[in-house]
C-alpha cells in the first residue's frame, strides 16, 4: 500500500515543541503551499493557498525546534494520518496531519540576504 | 516561489463511489480508500493499522475522471490516486465550524482488470473478493471513518 505526501512550502508559525510521556520529542509545524489555482477573468494566474499540519518525531523534532522559524521554506515527505478526539463538551473533532519521514530546510535562513 | 502539494496513495475503496453534480452541472465523484501499514512493537509483535482517506475526483480536461470513477470503481477496488491535499470548512447544523481534509485527485488508476462492464468478479458478494479486500472491508468500523 502507498500513503505518501510530498510538500514544499513555508512555515506560517514557529514550531511548537513538546515531549511525549515516554520522553520522545514531538514538533508540530504549520506549512502553507501555494499552487496554481487557475486563471481569473482577465487571464491572470491565480494561486491557491493550502495549510498543512505536520508532526515530526524524535531527533528530527529537536533539530526542527532549534533551526526552523516562521517563514522558512522546507521540503518534506511523510504519510497522511487522521485522528479524532473528544473535546470538553464531548464533541468529536477530526484532524488530518502529515507524519513526517524526511524534512529538509530550503533557501536562506530568515534574516540572511537571499 | 517553489511550492509543492502532492499526495500518492494506493489502497482499496471502503464503499462505492458517490457521484453528484454541482449547480453548474459539473459531475464530481467522492470515495474513500483505506491504506494499511505495519509496525513491529517492542514485544516483536507485528501490528496492523489502517488509515482512511477521502478522495474527490473532478473531470480533468478531456478525461471524464468523475464519471469513470463512478462507473468502474466499487467497494473493495484497488486504486492508485495522485493528487493534492485540500482542507475546507463549513458550519454544522449546531452552528459549529467543522473542517475536513480531502485529496483532490489529478490521476486515478484502476489496478484491477475490469470485467462485465466494470464490475469486478464477485462484486456484491464480499466473500468472493480477493483476501485483501475482504480484510479491509472487515476492518472498517463505520464510527471510525472520518466523514
Amino acid at each position: 500500500m502507498v500513503n505518501k505526501v510530498i510538500l514544499i512550502g513555508r512555515l506560517t508559525a514557529d514550531p511548537e515543541l513538546r515531549a511525549t510521556n515516554g520522553g520522545q520529542h514531538v514538533a508540530n509545524l504549520r506549512v502553507a503551499t501555494n499552487t496554481y489555482g487557475g486563471k481569473d477573468d482577465e487571464g491572470n494566474r491565480k494561486e491557491h493557498t493550502e495549510f498543512h499540519q505536520l508532526v515530526v518525531f524524535g531527533r528530527q523534532a529537536e533539530v526542527v525546534g532549534e533551526y526552523l522559524r516562521k517563514g522558512r521554506l522546507i521540503f518534506c515527505d511523510g504519510r497522511l494520518q487522521t485522528r479524532t478526539w473528544d473535546d470538553a463538551e464531548g464533541k468529536k473533532h477530526w484532524s488530518t496531519e502529515i507524519l513526517v519521514d524526511n524534512l529538509q530546510m530550503l533557501g536562506p535562513k530568515p534574516g540572511e540576504a537571499a | 516561489m517553489a511550492s509543492l502539494n502532492k499526495v500518492l496513495l494506493m489502497g482499496r475503496l471502503t464503499r462505492d463511489p458517490e457521484m453528484r453534480y454541482t449547480p453548474s452541472g459539473q459531475p464530481v465523484s467522492s470515495f474513500s480508500i483505506a491504506t494499511n501499514r505495519y509496525t513491529v512493537g517492542n514485544d516483536g509483535e507485528k501490528k496492523e493499522f489502517t488509515d482512511y482517506h477521502n478522495i474527490v475526483a473532478w473531470n480533468i480536461g478531456k478525461r471524464n475522471l468523475a464519471e469513470q470513477v463512478a462507473q468502474y470503481l466499487h467497494k473493495g477496488s484497488l486504486v492508485y490516486v495522485e493528487g493534492r491535499l485540500q482542507t475546507r470548512s463549513w458550519e454544522g447544523q449546531d452552528g459549529q465550524k467543522r473542517r475536513t481534509t480531502e485529496v483532490i485527485a489529478n490521476d486515478v488508476q484502476f489496478l484491477e482488470p475490469r470485467q462485465n462492464g466494470g464490475r469486478p468478479a464477485g462484486a456484491g458478494a464480499t466473500d468472493e473478493l480477493p483476501a485483501m479486500a475482504e480484510e479491509t472491508a472487515r476492518d472498517v468500523d463505520p464510527d471510525e471513518i472520518p466523514f
